[in-house]
């Protein structure tokens, strides 16, 4: 295989990566601070990118921009979501939330399709044409520009939970919720906060997606959630470096691994192609993560 | 006779059972109304099969799987062996019962959303390798399948209801002698706590293991009978409805119990077709996850709990 085309496959990997660890982040936040798994959190980035798409089409403003809109619009949803639905099936047991979530997901799907159509909706990013040539790949702009927002998020993020006394009282609440709570934390807000920034996660991620040249669909959202799942599993819940190490690792590993079975097995004369493959490989990982450590890599304890 | 709980619970049966039997006597033979019943009976032979692999605290979102490798291996058998549909079904069953024990086992230490994530990814990888393998399921189109009972026949829809509703009474019988016998009690133990089960003396794995074999038979079982009422098969028996379908069924009707997954089927069928008559499309979709998000919340325990709600409120 040619070096530039690995490369130009491990930049791609870094940038659908670089979706999961958005995606993953929030969804170990909502966990470590409720201890309650939404599976809807796909729909949450559906919900972000057709946010962005119509804020985009009414406004006309620079779509990177709109970013901030969105993430404000579907941090609101993620309160209500909590109040609403979270929050009254607390403590009810695990397979509750799941159930759940189930529900979440054919309501915000259905409506989606009901309200604006299964068909595609795709923006124009005003740099789609530009590109930066580093050595002998090109790098298309927008993946460059993804990548650097998702590094603005992390760090935003990170200095918000260590450095801001909210952020204090969230990890509070995720290690310990009593002791938090007579703290004189409280600990309900801090579950709204929780999901209402989780949910803002997820719609940067799903603005970022439609803005680099994605499809927007009501459909869009379960796979790359699927995968956000396995990258928390994979890097251990509730643990953030993981979630990055796990992000990058599989948005790299389902770009550059059919591609090398393909070539393996063009070793032996078959010539067979694996890209349908490519959504299965998460889960192949995810099962054998799974298999050897039921609590993920860098999980410490899994309930 | 005295009325206690017991004995109101069998009757309800023995009425349902009779009122199953004479339907097509009442109604006639009408060619719609006959294929919602047999769609009915299907899933609830599928969701009983769920509900029993929940009740040892499993959660499959990928059931799918087990519904598309039954109606698979039973379409591709009937198609170059020639067997006939009624037999077919159970060797897609027994098919089924064991890619069930080696996902089971894979899934022996995993827990609540660990274990509904990797079903859930069993169900998709069940997909890429049916579409990887054209030359054995015919990829994206799918293959034709036999029909349980020749089309050319008149009345075949009635005898296929008949089938339909005797194989689904067996095995509803068959689940409710399981959860009553060592098995069931096990199975609930391990749900309630896995190490106060295993430190009582049960085998959890063994147990474990079974409750997903008998689970997957009987939901190949149902995959294979849906596939023979409609003639073909399509990668479409793994999508992510087929899964959710009878975790929905379930829960409106009552986890854990017998009557739940029958009750819920019905309820909902009967919402989700009286939706379509009315032209509606999304919305039924949308009204069903509602349906699903406050009977979590609201009633736990299913429709079969309210009886016991309505009397614990007026004593």
């Amino acid at each position: 295989m040619d070096l530039s085309v690995l490369l130009q496959i491990l930049v791609w990997g870094l940038y659908a990566g670089c979706i999961y660890i958005l995606l993953a982040i929030g969804l170990n936040l909502i966990f470590g601070v409720m201890k309650v798994v939404n599976f809807a959190h796909g729909e949450l980035l559906m919900l972000g990118a057709y946010a962005a798409f119509w804020i985009y089409t009414l406004s006309g403003i620079n779509p990177y921009l709109i970013i901030a809109l969105a993430m404000i619009l579907l941090g609101i949803i993620g309160v209500f979501i909590e109040r609403l639905c979270f929050r009254p099936i607390m403590g009810t047991g695990k397979l509750n939330e799941i159930f759940l979530s189930l529900g979440l997901i054919y309501l915000f799907q259905n409506l989606a399709a009901l309200l604006w159509t299964t068909g595609s909706r795709s923006i124009h990013s005003p740099y789609s044409d530009v590109s930066v040539s580093i050595g002998s790949i090109r790098l298309p702009l927008d993946y460059i520009i993804i990548i650097v927002f998702t590094i603005l998020f992390l760090i935003a993020f990170q200095l918000f939970m260590k450095r801001t006394t909210l952020g204090r009282a969230m990890r509070a609440t995720s290690q310990n919720r009593e002791a938090a709570a007579l703290m004189g934390i409280h600990v309900e807000r801090m579950d709204m906060l929780s999901f209402a920034l989780g949910s803002a996660l997820a719609a940067a991620a799903g603005s970022l997606w439609l803005i680099s040249g994605q499809i927007a669909n009501p459909y869009m959202g379960s796979i790359p959630a699927i995968k956000a799942f396995a990258v928390i599993i994979i890097g251990g819940l509730g643990s953030i470096p993981g979630a990055i190490v796990a992000g990058l690792t599989l948005g790299i590993a389902e770009n550059v691994l059919p591609l090398f079975i393909q070539s393996f097995v063009g070793l032996f004369g078959v010539s067979m192609s694996f890209t349908a493959w490519k959504d299965t490989i998460a889960f192949f990982i995810l099962i054998i993560v799974l298999v050897i450590r039921p609590t993920g890599i860098f999980g410490e304890k899994g309930e | 006779m005295k009325l206690d709980r017991t004995n109101i619970k069998t009757g309800i049966g023995i009425v349902s059972l009779i009122l199953a039997f004479i339907v097509p006597v009442i109604l006639g033979i009408n060619q719609y109304l006959l294929t919602v019943l047999i769609i009915t009976l299907v899933f609830i032979i599928y969701s009983s099969a769920w509900n029993l692999l929940a009740l040892s605290g499993q959660a499959s979102l990928g059931h799918a799987a087990f519904f598309g490798i039954g109606g698979y291996v039973s379409a591709i058998i009937t198609n170059s062996l020639g067997l006939p549909p009624i037999v077919a079904i159970f060797v897609g069953g027994f098919f089924a019962a064991f890619i069930g024990i080696l996902i089971g086992f894979t899934c022996i230490r995993m827990r609540e959303w660990f274990l509904a994530m990797v079903t859930f990814g069993f169900a998709i990888i069940a997909h890429t390798i049916t579409t990887e393998l054209p030359w054995l399921t015919g990829g994206w189109d799918g293959i034709p399948a036999k029909r349980l009972i020749s089309v050319t026949i008149t009345n075949y829809i009635m005898y296929e209801y008949y089938i339909m509703l005797l194989i689904a009474v067996a095995v509803v019988v068959i689940i409710y002698q399981l959860t009553k016998s060592r098995m069931g009690l096990a199975l609930e133990a391990i749900r309630e706590n896995e190490l106060e089960a295993k430190v009582m003396g049960i085998n959890v794995t063994k147990y474990k293991l079974m409750a997903f074999a008998v689970s997957a038979f009987f939901t190949g079982i149902a995959g294979a009978l849906e596939i023979h009422h409609f003639g073909y098969i399509t990668p479409e028996v793994y999508g992510m409805d087929i899964s959710f379908w009878p975790i929905i069924y379930s829960i409106s009707g009552g986890l854990f119990t017998i009557g739940g997954p029958i009750l819920g089927t019905i309820v909902i069928t009967f919402i989700w077709e009286i939706l379509r008559t009315f032209g509606l499309m999304y919305e039924r979709f949308i009204l069903i996850g509602v349906i699903l998000i406050l009977i979590v919340i609201f009633l736990p325990r299913g429709l079969v709990s309210i009886p016991e709600k309505i009397k614990r409120s007026h004593p």
